[in-house]
């Protein structure tokens, strides 16, 4: 992602400005309490505009090495006071592939049986597009109970090719529920690590650090710096001059964008944030963000780059 | 043509909770705003942020969890603590702006539904987590569904503008795409559901259209999630968008009509890349229920629609229809006074 | 003289126990809701597994054969536009009231009443009463009648054009249980198949194609009539068909899986049949009530032994023949009604020889 600083407004201090541009070495030697301290002083440094509070410099620290390895260290010591949820994900991690498929709790809702009318991948796009793509063949190795089968499809490509549309789902002739059956299946895959197998489950690094990053510190999974228009030539050029001038734009429509406020852009009290993430911690989803973070690393060093220029490649490679 | 078969799902009157969308408010804000204006004309009470200004709204996690990044007990909780917040405020209606959004509530709430020990269990972990208890709505519903109870009265009472062409009065032929995760996930749920959707069809009708049916009309707009926002899978996105606008051309649709952040952001801007993949032009405007209704009710379209973030021009439609624009505001704010609303303070 | 029998409903099966019931010499009062006795079979355009090979030219020769023999025995008082109304006392000392005004001392009930067509209205997907030319199987059936709307061509209904293109959906309100019907209905595998199997032999050029999930053609001629249909260039395709939608001249495309080579299929058809599976006569849930009987989960008439008294109802002195306990072949109502003839007259001479 291009990094744009329209603005290039004060960090308030000299070392925050240092640790914004160094890369993972350099943050290494940084203790955790003096890494945070210094991230939360740049997020809240505040300008007053009217009624509203502006924060110049969220847009300054979204995406950079500095705030993923922020959140490795977060997440990190929040999973050595270990709740129900993440102890339940660490021991699922260990049990066989169809033990998780009737344990799960998206999982064992999600799959009845088959007749094979073959009527999901007739609805599912993605079926539509990638020929290899086929769910009511996953549907099949999810009810086959064969190990192997659930390993090797793990480790598939096609897994990560459904849209989680939920085409499929109100027309399965045994109601089930292939989109949540996928998710879960695909949530299993990194937890084991077999993403790592595929191009497009590598990419998850990628979501976390996008989405989860997002979540972590902006309380939303989508921050509207996100969608550059370098990164979306799709878009067209009239999205490029909206883009190029989105802090007004936005503001003339009533969104309130790295500000105070209720709507888009919006920035979050501290307390709500730290709300926010508890009800993540208590659902055990840091355990899964923590294997993703062991494995890129591990995967990273077998191929001999840096962790960010991992998080770069797996974002582009396909 | 008509619906088949009717749900029979109550939209309730007023009282609406509106927890935010994440990709309206990254790429289409005024989608969401403009729900807010329009529960203001109509003189609903609603809510989108918490007591104070500051919003104690966060995002519900349906991407990430869309995204497989994200547990079902993490979303379980994120979703609980959106309910306590609203229940704080008093409200028991819950009005997602986003579609992806209105899924993840209904399914939670379902969840609670076919596993009653769910519910002692998120109640521990919510308190555990953040000191508040789990409170079940009474409603979930989307702001689209909102719009349509109230779709004859914004046409009867606030339009300005009807969906017809000025010259001849001939009703405009709209096609609409229903998002996915609002009639698919949870058929019952939707106003007709899977697949005579009646949420956008019914508004257009109201306000003044001709809803027009095409053989892809429930196809998904290939957003997809980790489709759309990885850049290596979005070919996947561009073929989906290119199978409908295929479908819907020898229909000759003069605007496309959704209810779904994602899908009217794919709908709208991928017609760019299909243009430069196929070299062939579609340019079909594309809106959301909101931004249609806003031009409807006669707001501006630069400073209050924003469609200036549309890539497909939406001002030749404007032009058929007969709504005036002043092209010098596009990328110009005005002063706040100049915005003009139809009685609402912007 | 032997005690009457009261027979609802006068399809084949309702005649066929009036007739043999009249060769036993047991009197009987025949109830036809509606103006013909025939049933469903007057408006079939021919009869699988033979196609009218055993001397009846369609449905309606066949039950006016029937027909003509019950009337020649007349043991069988025959009440048409009539049904039942009530009925008062206990095996053998029934007392029928009839919707005509007339009451009677019968000593048994036979329920005939058939089966309806399931109503794929309800399943959005195909669009059904939205589209022209999305029709039923029902509606297929009375087209390729020539005692039919189009002589017993095939028609598209939008314009009025010759169909050449036909795609046949089997297993419609069937094995489904996202609509609460997981039962198969049994006979719409074979009438689709004579279905199909008679536009090949009028039209060779004609393309047809069945899509099926199994194809279950189970009795005796059955599964040969389904390898000539092959032979006669019928296209199988194994998959549920997902969806059908209107293309802008009226025809239909259809979505399905080809599951047999995994990929999906897309096809394009003048005319669309759905092979609507089976539901309970209309009236089911009055005439339990009013005869205190029973019904199964698939809300037909429920019968009380299985394997010993197929033919009784859940309680003494009721019986059940033909498609009330769910749709089979003319032929097996022909035995039900003969069955069901033998055991009344036992049942009854044993309690008042
Ligand atoms: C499309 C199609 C094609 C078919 N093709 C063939 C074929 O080729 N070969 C074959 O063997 N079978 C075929 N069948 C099956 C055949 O139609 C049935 O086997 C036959 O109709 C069953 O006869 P029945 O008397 O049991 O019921 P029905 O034919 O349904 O007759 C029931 C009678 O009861 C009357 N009735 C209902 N309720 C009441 C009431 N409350 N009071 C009084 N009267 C009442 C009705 O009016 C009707 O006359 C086909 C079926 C369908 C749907
Ligand atoms: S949810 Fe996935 S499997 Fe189901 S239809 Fe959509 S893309 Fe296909
Ligand atoms: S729709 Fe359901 S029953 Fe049919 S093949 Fe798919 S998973 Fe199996
Ligand atoms: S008989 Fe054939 S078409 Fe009918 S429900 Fe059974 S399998 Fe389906």
């Amino acid at each position: 992602m291009s990094r744009q600083f329209p603005q290039k407004a004060d960090t308030g201090s000299k070392a925050s400005d240092d640790l914004l541009s160094e890369g993972h070495e350099g943050l290494r030697k940084i203790p955790d309490n003096e890494m945070i301290a210094s991230y939360e002083r740049v997020r809240d440094h505040q300008v007053q505009t009217g009624q509203d509070r502006t924060y110049p410099n969220i847009r300054r620290l979204h995406g950079t090495p500095f705030e993923r390895e922020k959140d490795r260290r977060e997440v990190r010591a929040l999973l050595e006071k270990p709740n129900e949820m993440q102890a339940w994900y660490q021991m699922a991690r260990t049990q066989p592939c169809t033990w998780w498929i009737k344990n799960h709790l998206v999982a064992r809702h999600a799959l009845k049986s088959c007749l094979a009318c073959g009527v999901c991948t007739s609805q599912c796009p993605a079926a539509q597009y990638y020929e290899e793509y086929n769910p009511r063949a996953i549907v099949d190795i999810a009810l086959s109970e064969d190990e192997a089968r659930l390993v090797e499809l793990l480790k598939s490509e096609t897994l990560w090719y459904c849209g989680q549309c939920g085409s499929c789902k109100p027309k399965c002739s045994r109601e089930n529920n292939l989109m949540g059956l996928i998710s879960s299946l695909r949530f299993l895959a990194q937890l084991k690590g077999y993403h790592l197998a595929s191009v497009r489950g590598r990419q998850q690094y990628a979501a976390r650090h996008l989405w989860g990053g997002n979540l972590w510190n902006r309380a939303c999974s989508l921050y509207f710096r996100n969608v550059t228009s370098a990164g979306h030539p799709d878009f067209g050029p009239r999205y490029a001059d909206y883009h190029a001038d989105i802090d007004r734009q936005m503001t003339r429509l009533g969104a309130n964008p790295d500000s105070s406020g209720q709507l888009g852009g919006r920035k979050v009290p501290p307390e709500t944030l730290a709300e926010l993430r508890r009800c993540v911690t208590w659902g055990g989803t840091l355990v899964l963000w923590q294997r993703l973070e062991e494995l890129a690393l591990e995967d990273a060093r077998a191929v001999g780059i840096s962790i960010d220029e991992y998080h770069d490649q797996v974002r582009s490679e396909g | 043509m008509t619906a088949s078969t009717a749900t029979t799902k109550v939209i309730p009157e007023n009282d609406f909770f509106i927890p935010p969308s994440c990709i309206l408010g990254a790429i289409n804000p005024s989608t969401e705003v403009i729900i807010t204006r329009i529960f203001d004309l109509l003189g609903l009470r609603w809510k989108a942020a918490g007591v104070g200004p500051e919003s104690q709204c966060t995002c519900c996690t349906g991407i990430l969890s869309h995204g497989d990044i994200m547990s079902i007990e993490s979303t379980l909780l994120v979703v609980a603590r959106l309910w306590s917040v609203a229940a704080e405020m008093g409200f028991e209606n819950i009005s997602p702006a986003c579609v992806t959004s209105f899924a993840i509530h209904t399914e939670c709430f379902e969840m609670y539904e076919h596993e009653p020990e769910l519910t002692v269990k998120v109640d521990r972990w919510l308190q555990e987590a953040c000191g508040r208890r789990l409170v079940i709505p009474k409603h979930i519903v989307h702001a689209s569904d909102v719009v349509y109870r109230y779709r004859e009265t914004l046409a009867q009472n606030f339009m300005k503008h009807r969906l017809v062409d000025k010259t001849d009065g001939r009703p405009l032929r709209v096609v609409d795409h229903v998002g996915c995760h609002y009639a698919k996930v949870f058929p019952e749920k939707s106003i007709g559901g899977a697949d005579w959707c009646d949420v956008l069809a019914g508004a257009i009708r109201s306000w003044g259209g001709e809803n027009v049916d095409y053989p892809e009309r429930r196809h998904c707009c290939g957003m997809g999630f980790r489709q759309c926002m990885i850049r290596p899978n979005r070919g996947y996105t561009m073929a989906c968008v290119l199978k409908k606008l295929e479908s819907m051309e020898p229909w000759a649709p003069e605007a496309i009509l959704t209810n779904c952040p994602g899908c009217n952001v794919m709908l709208d801007k991928e017609q760019w890349a299909v243009k430069e993949l196929t070299g062939k032009t579609y340019d079909i405007p594309t809106l959301s229920y909101t931004e249609l209704a806003g031009l409807l009710l006669g707001w501006d379209p630069y400073g209050v629609v924003g469609i200036q973030a549309h890539t497909v021009p939406i001002e030749p439609l404007l032009d058929k229809i007969g709504i005036p624009y002043d092209r010098s505001k596009e990328w110009q704010p005005e002063a706040q006074q100049d915005i003009e609303l139809a009685g609402v303070r912007a | 003289m032997a005690k009457k029998v009261c027979i609802i409903g006068g399809g084949v099966a309702g005649m066929q126990v009036a007739s043999v019931l009249g060769t036993l010499g047991v009197p009987s009062v025949l109830v036809e809701r509606s103006p013909l006795l025939g049933g469903r079979v007057l408006k079939l355009s021919r009869t699988f597994p033979f196609f009218n090979d055993d001397g009846f030219n369609d449905g309606q020769d066949f039950a006016a054969a029937l027909e003509r023999d019950l009337r020649a025995i007349s043991l069988a008082d025959i009440h048409l536009n009539t049904t039942l109304t009530g009925m008062t006392g206990d095996f053998p000392h029934f007392r029928v009231a009839l919707s005509d005004g007339t009451s009677t001392d019968v000593g048994a009930v036979v329920l005939a009443t058939g089966f309806e067509p399931f109503d794929p209205t309800g399943l959005n997907e195909y669009g059904y009463g939205i589209y022209p030319n999305v029709i039923t199987a029902t509606e297929l059936e009375w087209m390729l009648n020539p005692r039919g709307p189009t002589g017993g061509e095939l028609i598209r209904p939008n314009d009025g054009k010759k169909a050449g293109r036909l795609g046949i959906v089997f297993c419609v309100g069937s094995r489904n249980r996202r609509i609460n019907a997981p039962f198969c209905s049994r006979i719409c595998c074979s009438y689709s198949t004579k279905q199909a199997s008679t536009v090949m032999e009028r039209n060779p050029s004609a393309f047809v194609a069945c899509f099926y999930m199994d194809v279950r053609t189970y009795d005796r001629g059955f599964e040969e009539m389904y390898s000539m249909a092959q032979d006669r260039g019928v296209k199988y395709i194994r998959g549920r068909v997902s969806m059908c939608k209107q293309l802008p001249d009226g025809s239909i495309a259809v979505r399905a899986e080809n599951t047999l080579i995994s990929q999906p299929f897309w096809g394009e058809f003048d005319i669309v049949s759905l092979s609507t599976g089976m539901r309970p006569c209309s009236d089911v849930e009055k005439l339990a009530q009013i005869l205190g009987i029973g019904r199964g989960p698939d809300g037909f008439f429920m019968c009380r032994e299985w394997f010993r008294h197929p033919h009784d109802a859940t309680r003494d002195g009721v019986f059940i023949a033909g498609c009330a306990t769910g749709m089979k072949p003319i032929r097996n109502c022909i035995i039900d009604g003969a069955s069901v003839a033998a055991r009344v007259t036992a049942l009854l001479r044993q309690v008042s020889p």
